[in-house]
């Protein structure tokens, strides 16, 4: 079974994060990068299907030059291969334009099994697997808790609000999971070694085909127009009681919509 | 000159990283009061190769230096899991039998460190000799008729010893009409070999022990290097590894203690604003701060000089960095217990519980004022005081 699994550079989510004054994009350039957190997962279940099932593990970024760190990171978990595309025309693309460049770069690969975060922390849109699916025409089964290959079919548990579905589709299909699907590995210091000889194919919007006039901020069919910091905490509510503090209370979480 | 790590090196850094903080200081604090080891710590390290990856690749190692190591020991420790053991077992057991135990030793001990599954303590101070290994009364004589080796003595402080499979003894030989150093190492169930721990005041999941040597019978293979002339180039080449990776964990228990100091200082409010604010805590803090990254410094120029075979220099590189790394752990420790007020002598915020641990790297393994007598001697040429 081939699988490639599509993992993002994103701004820590731990630390202090921000949108440029120029363009209104991510500020790459003072942040501290790493793998989209809910990659890391998408990572580890690919290996585990490989160990189970046997077959290759392919990696899929589209990002700059400075994703090469999530890249061997993410080899160093213990993928086989890597492909990275990289255009300076892809500074501030849509989703939908980021769709049509993954969707191009994964139709040369004929993966049976393609896993994604099911966000992620920059642009929580949640949309990208969707997307993709829609675009190499296969099934989409999204927000996995759980998932299972047994030959050509899939099974997922798909995480609700309420609680879980099991839904099933047959591969080529596009999987994406949530956090709650298992607990990643730590590189190894011989995974980090084997990293860097292992290889990674860099691709640019040429070689894929596609337009830079498709992609890039021109080419995006949305845009950030502007952005500030989040307001400050305001001091909250204090509830005085005189008799009355219970109802005040309720009265509160009613309007607050918590009961 | 560069000051970068590779990216191997700051990958491997942010994994440990993550390993510690998973853990956490907390954990450490747990088991200690529990009275029980890191195993699971120690185990998960191991597989994931973190333990030896100074060791050789032929023997499972990761193919490092002590610059790989040190980071290990480093990260581990600004997590707040300082494991002393990684001192004692991969690096200086470890560095003593992948360059000068013979290739039965090797093979026998090397994958073990390498993953971790196997743990060698390390055993040369005695009361009456203190930091003078040539006044060593613990004596090996040779049974003319077996070739094996009869030990006897007495060793004090030894780390770890209830969680190591073997001891990597230092003992004297009788040569002519003289004592020389030598090096064995042999199982610590080896019948006469027995082991009590000493009541310490440092909290640690990790012991010292008092050893006693009753005519503890080895054979001749368990001599490191197979002669006894190899026991004294054995015992120095064990010792650069140590102060480095000693140092190496005292920077990484200076960060740790200042991470949790400033994060308080940061929040903490008594007069209206953050007590970060006054210069009288901020500069306690950054002046911490500057002395650590100092430290920090010299360990990567002491791995740095090692790892690239300068020995000579190394040996000088590597006592000022254990030197300024435990003034500097101490001093971090200190200030953050002194910033946090009451609560710093609490266990709960994790500060006062490095007391014992960050004064005892002024001590062990080697003492401040032995290493001053190093540099005024070796340096700055100064007449030999003692
Ligand atoms: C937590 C801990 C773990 C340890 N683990 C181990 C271990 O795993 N294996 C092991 O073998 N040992 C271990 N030790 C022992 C440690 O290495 C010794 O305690 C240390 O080397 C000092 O030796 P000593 O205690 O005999 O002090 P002494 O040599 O008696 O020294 C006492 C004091 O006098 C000073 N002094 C001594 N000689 C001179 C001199 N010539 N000039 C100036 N000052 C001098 C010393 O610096 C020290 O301050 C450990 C100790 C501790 C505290």
């Amino acid at each position: 079974m081939k699988i490639v699994v599509l993992v993002k550079q994103v701004p820590d989510s731990g630390a202090e994060r921000s949108l440029r004054a120029d363009d209104n994009t991510v500020d790459r350039a003072t942040a501290n990068n790493v793998i989209n957190e809910m990659d890391e997962y998408a990572i580890e279940e690919a290996l585990r299907l490989k160990e189970a099932h046997g077959g290759e593990v392919v990696i899929l970024t589209m990002g700059p030059d400075k994703a090469t760190d999530s890249i061997r990171k993410a080899l160093s978990m213990g993928p086989d291969a890597a492909v990275h595309v990289v255009d300076d025309a892809l500074h501030g693309s849509c989703a939908i334009a980021t769709s049509k460049v993954l969707a191009a770069a994964l139709a040369q690969q004929n993966a049976d099994l393609i896993i994604a975060g099911a966000e992620s922390t920059d642009g929580r849109v949640q949309v990208l697997p969707h997307m993709l699916a829609e675009r190499l025409g296969i099934a989409a089964l999204t927000g996995a808790r759980k998932l299972t290959v047994d030959g050509s079919t899939l099974t997922v548990e798909r995480q609700t609000d309420e609680g879980y579905e099991v839904v099933t589709a047959s591969t080529p299909a596009v999987v994406s999971v949530w956090d709650t699907i298992n607990d990643p590995r730590y590189p190894s210091f011989k995974g980090i070694m084997a990293a860097k000889k292992k290889p990674v194919q860099t691709l640019s919007l040429a070689d894929l085909g596609v337009a830079a006039s498709e992609v890039g901020l021109d080419g995006a069919t949305s845009a950030v127009l502007e952005h500030g910091k989040r307001p400050p905490r305001t001091g909250g509510n204090t509830v005085e009681d005189s008799g009355d503090g219970g109802v005040k209370l309720v009265e509160f979480l009613a309007t607050e919509k918590f009961v | 000159m560069d000051f970068d790590l590779t990216p191997e090196q700051a990958l491997l850094r942010d994994s440990v990283a993550a390993l510690g903080k998973r853990y956490g200081h907390r954990y450490y604090v747990e088991q200690a009061k529990a009275g029980k080891n890191t195993d699971e710590l120690w185990r998960e390290a191991g597989d994931l190769g973190y333990l030896g990856v100074n060791l050789p690749v032929e023997y499972g190692g990761g193919g490092g230096g002590i610059t790989e190591l040190a980071i290990v020991c480093e990260e581990l420790a600004a997590a707040g899991c300082a494991l002393l053991l990684l001192v004692v077992s991969p690096a200086i057991a470890g560095t003593i039998i992948a360059k000068h135990g013979t290739a039965d030793q090797r093979a026998q001990y090397l994958p073990g460190l390498a993953d971790g599954s196997r743990r060698i303590c390390f055993a040369i101070t005695e009361p009456d000799a203190g930091s003078n290994f040539h006044k060593l009364s613990t004596v090996a004589r040779q049974d003319e008729a077996t070739g094996d080796y009869l030990i006897t003595g007495r060793k004090v402080y030894i780390s770890g010893v209830d969680a190591c499979d073997d001891v990597l003894l230092v003992a004297r030989v009788s040569k002519g009409d003289r004592l020389e150093p030598a090096l064995f190492v042999l199982p610590t169930d080896t019948p006469g070999f027995s082991y009590r721990p000493i009541e310490m005041e440092i909290l640690s999941p990790e012991r010292q022990f008092e050893l006693v040597l009753d005519d503890v019978r080895v054979p001749a293979s368990a001599l490191v290097g197979g002669s006894t002339e190899a026991g004294l180039p054995a015992l120095f080449a064990g010792l650069n590894p140590e102060r480095i990776t000693v140092a190496a964990m005292a920077s990484g228990t200076g960060r740790y203690a200042l991470g949790k100091a400033s994060a308080y200082t940061a929040q903490r409010t008594v007069w209206g604003r953050p007590i970060g604010a006054h210069q009288g805590v901020a500069h306690q803090l950054a002046h911490a701060h500057i002395q650590v990254e100092l430290a920090r410094l010299a360990v990567s120029k002491a791995a740095s000089l090692y790892d690239s075979g300068r020995d000579l220099e190394a040996g000088v590189a590597a006592n000022t960095a254990k030197y300024a790394a435990a003034e500097a752990s101490a001093l971090a420790v200190d200030t953050a217990i002194q910033v946090h007020g009451g609560n710093g002598m609490t266990t709960e915020y994790g500060v006062a519980t490095l007391l014992g641990g960050s004064r005892a790297a002024r001590i062990a393994p080697v003492s401040r004022e032995m290493i001053l007598n190093y540099v005024s001697q070796h340096v700055l040429r100064q007449p030999k005081s003692y």
